[in-house]
């Protein structure tokens, strides 16, 4: 038959697991892990009022002083935002937030105009240096280019004559208005448009910044970009947006990290993340995901609901997005891709870990409407505490999809007995000359493998770390290089604990 | 949509019995299932409606029910046929359920119906009237294989319920058959209860006529050690939803279920499935094949629950579908809610159509496309047309279904 490539994988659990309460302690105190990006940094901001109204996105507009089309762009979205109901069908349990309790507006107090990085407020560059970016371009080491967003404002960009030079135009979207509005202009919400759900409208109205990255014909970026993602007041939002366009047969190796201090009150996340790849063009798209997640008790920590979309446009483009997902108190987030090119590539490699009172609801959508495209799914989720992580995604054969294909796979590993996990794929076809695959499984730490390296003189700790990196692994070789060492190494973190 | 208004109106039955009123008061607030819940999201509204355009008959025209000519020991019901069910042998009896027990039964399990979920259920009991509820007592062993009949009349809603109980250490086969005569619609319930020890070989097949439509739900409670095996095959409705609810109460019992469903035409049909593990070691193994043709639409939705409770709970579901129309649809979505840590749980789905390769070899050897699609095909059907009982001598369903257009 024409469905011979099911592989339905046996869950790598152990029948003669023996019910030993102080491993399964151990197990579960290996998990916790103090928040280290905790900290608020002391800094002067700039902010307008709690509220949402015309008069708020007027005031942000004016702002950032926009051209017309753009506040034409955010008043319709706000229009569509306050017709619309918020979602609520991934059964996600949270307090109702309060839009009008949120300062949608945030920046820190700076001179109008940066000359160079030597102008840049010392507290904000101790502030990444203390998170571990390098913004000062004296640490070429890592040879990334970043962008670095503090609550609403990008605070600087590094290596911009080095990326200029190829034509690589790289900087903040507010910075991108002004510059590339012609590009904006074309491009800005024609993946995600403004009605697409409520977080989306409500991000096209208030975004205030996030990174542009254009990559022209036949241009493969020189270096990786990275923007870096901070918020630091505990009552304003974060709405940024991201654009990245890559023309015919260009490259780009783009990473995202994002942190949040420590506070009791929850913090609304809503970003709106665009590629579009051109003829033979490719994105690779990293996430490293660790904004607060809350005390033990879930008081506290990020709403982290985003909308990310790719358009694959161009014949034989490729749009591969890669998360490492480990903080926010609730993550409602489907990195998706339209595969309209013929020949055209999708791929999803995830990693979510949840625990204590974490929810994780994410996956990924493959739109496949091109003939001959070509899709994968890797989901691998972890859960520990009293967490809940979910696989969401659907799979969406086109009429004119002919000889496309996809392949999904969905494991979950469980810590615990109070955490769970769950797997909601949707699958839809109307092409018959198609063919899906899904598999997916769900096991725990397997005791077997745990003695194993135990008895080899593996401690425990190292050992569970191990084997949970091993779990990883198919994800982690997808990420770029710098990613997939802070990647191990976070969760490895996540990991360490009070083991002796 | 003459059922609905009849519901709202209350002008129904004459005679209602307590429970057609429990129901009905239920339904009135809100008379049709929620269309945007994720269980009724991707039916079909006009065919929805079509089954809901008739009304009720509680009267059975006597039918040609297609009694195939075998002269094994079969014990042979037809729900609606009013008569008295007390047979005691040597080794088995089979009693008709007293009225009480009966009551109290659906009672209890009406107390825990939500509007959407058991909607069918919740219909069809505020439709059947006393006669076209056939209640039944099964024990002992040795029992010869039974087949029970369902049928829907033309131009009518009928609405039939069963309900068996199978005390300890029983086990037997039983083989449903659902027919809808043509523009007709049939609400079929049919509730299982497996007391310890006992098994279920339990076939279902249902098959109608140009523009007849289906409800069935399927609704099992399995206690400890008790083993359920269910093979199902519908087809040739122009509406039909089957939904399968399986609660293994205290875990520890099996549920083994291949079902298939096929749709040409402009059909519908979609079955969803829901198992429920309440206690430890439970063990699932599902398998639910699809085949679209021509403009018609399949859905398979299934969901497993493993609670904190259903440790060691091994639980397998795997969805396989053949798309040959370029015009056909396939949904599916299995899924899997877990909580429990110590399990084995696994799915898979996949979407295709037939096997270019073997359809290849077995043109090079000299067999036509018609004949070797049709072999594909066989073997496709075959895996789960062997799974369902007693029907193997009686119904040629491979032949019905490779030759019947």
């Amino acid at each position: 038959m024409g469905v011979s490539f099911v592989r339905v994988y046996k869950a790598n659990c152990n029948k003669l697991f023996l019910d030993n309460m102080v491993n399964e302690n151990l197990v579960k105190d290996v998990v916790k892990e103090p928040y280290k990006y905790g900290f608020v940094t002391d800094i002067e901001t700039e902010k307008i009022a709690k509220g949402l109204n015309e008069d708020i996105i007027r005031l942000i507009s004016q702002k950032k002083e926009e051209p017309e089309y753009l506040l034409d762009f955010r008043l319709k979205a706000f229009k569509k935002w306050q017709k619309m109901d918020e979602p609520d069908w991934a059964g996600l349990g949270y307090k109702q937030i309060d839009y009008q309790d949120i300062i949608y507006y945030s920046a820190p107090k700076q001179k109008e105009k940066i000359a160079s990085l030597d102008e840049v407020d010392p507290k904000l560059l101790e502030t990444f240096d203390k998170l571990g970016i390098p913004l000062t371009e004296q640490k070429k080491l890592t040879n990334v280019a970043v962008d670095a967003v503090f609550d609403s404002v990008s605070i600087a960009t590094t290596f911009r004559e080095e990326l200029a030079e190829h034509g690589v135009i790289f900087c903040s979207i507010s910075e991108a208005v002004k510059n590339h509005s012609d590009l904006v202009e074309k491009y800005l919400g024609t993946v995600v448009p403004a009605s697409d759900n409520y977080f989306a409208a409500l991000n096209s109205a208030v975004f205030s910044d996030g990174s542009f990255v254009y990559i022209p014909k036949g241009v493969s970026c020189p270096m990786d970009l990275s923007s870096y993602f901070r918020i630091n007041s505990g009552d304003s939002g974060q709405f940024e947006r991201t654009l990245i366009i890559a023309e015919e047969s260009s490259s780009v190796s783009y990473l995202e990290g994002c942190t949040a201090p420590m506070f009791d009150t929850n913090t609304l996340h809503a970003a709106v993340v665009e590629l579009i790849a051109l003829d033979d063009a490719s994105i690779k798209y990293s996430t490293v995901q660790n904004w607060y997640a809350g005390d033990e008790e879930g008081v506290g920590g990020i709403f982290n609901f985003v909308t990310k979309r790719g358009k694959c446009l161009g014949k034989r483009s490729k749009i591969s997005w890669s998360q490492v997902e480990t903080g926010s108190a609730i993550t409602w987030k489907y990195p998706s891709c339209l595969l309209l090119g013929e020949e055209s590539v999708g791929e999803f490699y995830s990693v979510a870990l949840t625990n204590n009172l974490q929810q994780a609801d994410t996956g990924t959508k493959m739109i496949h409407i091109g003939p001959k495209t070509k899709s994968t799914i890797v989901s691998k989720g972890i859960s520990a505490g009293n967490s809940i992580n979910s696989y969401r995604g659907l799979v969406k054969m086109g009429k004119k999809a002919t000889g496309s294909r996809n392949y999904s796979q969905c494991d979950s590993m469980l810590i615990g007995d109070q955490a769970s996990a769950n797997t909601f794929p949707y699958i839809k076809s109307q092409q018959p000359n198609s063919e899906i695959e899904h598999e997916a499984s769900t096991c725990r730490i397997s005791e077997d493998q745990l003695f194993y390296l135990q008895s080899r003189g593996i401690e425990f700790e190292e050992a569970v770390s191990m084997m949970v990196s091993g779990f990883c692994r198919d994800v982690f070789n997808q990420l770029p290089m710098e990613f997939a060492a802070e990647a191990d190494k976070l969760l490895a973190l996540k990991l360490e604990g009070s083991v002796g | 949509m003459k059922i609905i208004e009849k519901i709202k109106t209350n002008k129904l039955a004459k005679n209602q019995t307590e429970i057609q009123k429990i129901c009905l008061h239920k339904l009135q607030s809100s008379p049709l299932p929620n269309p945007k819940s994720e269980l009724w999201r991707l039916s079909n509204k006009s065919k929805f409606s079509s089954f809901l355009d008739y009304s009720v008959s509680e009267k059975d025209l006597k039918s040609d029910l297609p009694y195939p000519k075998n002269s094994q020991n079969i014990i042979r019901l037809v729900i609606g046929e009013n008569y008295k069910i007390n047979l005691k042998e040597e080794n088995y009896s089979i009693q008709q359920l007293n009225e009480d027990k009966l009551d109290k039964f659906i009672k209890e399990q009406i107390s825990c119906f939500d509007q959407n979920e058991n909607w069918c259920n919740l219909l069809n009991l505020s439709l059947s009237c006393k006669n076209n509820i056939l209640g039944l007592k099964i024990n002992g062993s040795k029992i010869p294989p039974i087949e029970i009949f369902s049928h829907a009349s033309n131009n009518s809603l009928n609405a039939k319920t069963l309900v068996i109980f199978l005390e300890k250490n029983c086990n037997i086969e039983l083989l449903q058959v659902n027919l809808g005569k043509e523009n007709s619609s049939l609400s079929q319930s049919t509730f299982f209860f497996l007391e310890e020890n006992s098994s279920l070989n339990h076939g279902v097949v249902s098959y109608g006529e140009n523009g007849s439509n289906l409800l069935n739900s399927l609704n099992v409670i399995q206690q400890k050690n008790s083993e359920y095996n269910l093979g199902s095959l519908h087809f040739k409705f122009n509406y039909a939803r089957f939904e399968i609810n399986i609660k293994q109460s205290e875990g520890n019992a099996k549920t083994n279920i291949k079902g298939m469903q096929i749709t040409k035409k402009d059909e519908q049909i979609s079955t969803y499935t829901k198992i429920d593990f309440n206690g430890p070691n439970g063990f699932l193994d599902q398998i639910n094949k699809s085949l679209a043709d021509d403009k018609s639409h399949a859905i398979f939705e299934g969901s497993i629950k493993v609670p904190k409770i259903a440790q060691k709970t091994d639980a397998s579901q795997l969805s396989r579908n053949l798309l040959l129309s370029n015009l056909a649809q396939i949904d599916t979505k299995p899924q899997l809610e877990i909580i429990a840590d110590d399990v084995k749980c696994k799915h898979g789905a996949t979407i295709s159509q037939l096997n270019e390769e073997e359809l290849f070899y077995m043109r090079t050897r000299g067999i036509t496309l018609a004949e070797a699609s049709k072999l594909q095909l066989s073997s496709y059907f075959q895996e789960i047309i062997s799974f369902i009982p007693v029907s193997k001598d009686r119904w040629n369903l491979l032949d019905k279904l490779l030759n019947e257009n």
